[in-house]
């Protein structure tokens, strides 16, 4: 799986949750509290992702990340294990 | 005898949820927060507490109607009383103290007091039902209560209109005649995590994506153990009821579609079977807010009152408490349970409550924030309160915090 295939889960996924955010408003320095995900929002969009792409990792261990581009990386080496 | 065939089970239950209620969107006007989160939330009202109640009087006001039920033996058989808190009146002393002597239960009895955040009342019911089931005091019968205040203001943002307070008492015993245990039927997930804590008694602090998240994986975790102890388990098919441990509604929601959707469920089968199996635990949730230690007792009376079964309906229960710790088990329910239930009147105290302003909830709410700070000397005036609690139409006496002497809580009937 590539840093692609995480990226398209992602947009997916927010699109799916969120469907008023635009795909160019997912930027990497943004976090998905500021595209207007409240805290079910974020579950949804997580477990949209995680789910896709078959991730394991316990969904505690996302809950520090700072923004969409430390949460892409996460995915990209989980998916690489 | 074996521990299954002396068949430990709660024998009867009732909750206490406040004399008041404030509607949910009143908080969202009130405190400028983004209406666009009010539907996800999913809940329409919570509970307030008065300045003189505590988790001593809600625990008493809980388990009055059921130990006054009981008969001279039986009440004397609870030898057992533990109450299950993360709202401590003291770090030495117990509610259950408190509660011992205004339920007037035997002198030959074990008091305990336990904490662990919102699980704390069913690891209490599993060590009191474990104790009951070894045999060593055959017709013995154990008295478990959660009960828990809310303490917060407008700095928990949007976990404010969420927060319940009250309990809910739960006699275990060898007729249980409202949930029957699957013997041997449960899985647990704990680690240690700083999701949500009270590190003072006039301040909580959560953490939301932490906390959440927590949740979600001790649902998937402790579920997976239950599953590696009960053969040919499926979550779509073993359970006709589900009842979570409940801090918002939409949490649940969400809880449940995770769990379906691994499954393979399509979003029509999630929904339809959302509110088959689920949503009957969420009425009562939905009108009080997060009753902390009592929450997935709660939500098993919103199953038992609301529900339309027969005989022999299997639900499955989550219960989870920050920190973390978690369970999920699994017991029935039959027509028994309804009739048991329906003494309690619990669906018609709801409604009975008094709606309050957001103005009357705020000069409340600067007197809830003391209830548990320790002073050492304190009085309760209740008469500025006598107009509310007299609007509510047939009310059973309740116990009320009179003052503090000395650190010592004096209550009395009103």
């Amino acid at each position: 799986m590539t840093r692609r295939d995480v990226i398209a889960a992602l947009h997916e996924a927010v699109a799916l949750v969120l469907p008023h955010v635009g795909a160019e408003e997912i930027r990497m320095d943004r976090n998905l509290e500021q595209l207007g995900a409240d805290s079910v929002d974020r579950i949804e969009i997580l477990v949209g992702m995680t789910q896709r792409l078959g991730v394991q990792r316990p969904l505690s261990s996302f809950a520090t990340v700072p923004d969409i581009g430390a949460l892409i990386d996460m995915l990209v080496s989980e998916a690489g294990r | 005898m074996s521990a299954s065939e002396l068949g430990i089970g709660i024998e009867d239950l009732n909750v206490y949820l406040g004399c008041l209620k404030v509607p949910v969107r009143s908080f969202f006007q009130a405190r400028g927060l983004d209406e666009r989160r009010y539907g996800n939330l999913q809940m329409q009202d919570r509970s307030i507490a008065l300045p003189h109640e505590d988790p001593v009087t809600h625990a008493v006001n809980a388990a009055k109607p059921i130990v006054d039920a009981l008969g001279d033996a039986e009440r004397a058989s609870i030898e057992v009383l533990v109450t299950a808190s993360e709202s401590g009146v003291d770090m030495s002393k117990s509610i259950a103290s408190y509660v011992h002597r205004y339920l007037g239960l035997s002198g030959r009895c074990r008091l305990l007091e336990v904490k662990q955040a919102c699980f704390a009342t069913t690891g209490a019911v599993q060590l009191a039902s474990g104790y009951l089931a070894s045999g060593i005091s055959p017709g013995a019968r154990a008295l478990v209560i959660g009960t828990d205040v809310a303490i917060v203001n407008e700095r928990a943002q949007y976990a404010e209109p969420t927060i319940g307070t009250g309990a809910a008492a739960l006699l275990l015993g060898p007729r249980p005649r409202v949930f029957h245990p699957d013997h041997g039927a449960f899985g647990n997930h704990s680690f240690e995590t700083m999701d949500s804590a009270r590190p003072r008694p006039d301040f909580e602090i959560a953490d939301v994506d932490g906390s959440l998240f927590a949740y979600l994986d001790c649902l998937d975790r402790s579920f997976a153990a239950y599953a590696d102890r009960v053969e040919g388990v499926d979550f779509e098919r073993t359970f006709d009821y589900l009842a979570f441990h409940t801090p918002f509604v939409g949490l649940v929601k969400a809880a449940h579609r995770k769990m379906m959707r691994s499954t393979g469920a399509d979003p029509g089968q999630v929904a339809a079977d959302y509110e088959r199996r689920v949503a009957p635990s969420l009425v009562y949730p939905g009108q009080v807010g997060n009753l902390c230690s009592a929450s997935v007792y709660l939500a098993l009376a919103s199953i038992i009152d609301s529900g339309n079964f027969d005989e022999g309906t299997r639900v499955g229960l989550f219960s989870y408490g920050s920190g973390c710790s978690s369970e999920f088990f699994s017991g029935r329910i039959d027509m028994e349970s309804k009739r048991t239930l329906a003494k309690h009147r619990i669906a018609q105290r709801l409604a009975d409550r008094i709606e309050i302003t957001f103005e009357q909830y705020e000069r409340l709410l600067e007197e809830n924030m003391k209830c548990l700070v320790p002073v050492a000397d304190r009085v309760l005036e209740t008469a500025p309160y006598d107009a509310l609690l007299d609007r509510i139409p047939d009310r059973d006496p309740m116990l009320v915090l009179k003052r503090i002497r000395h650190f010592h809580r004096e209550y009395d009937w009103v």
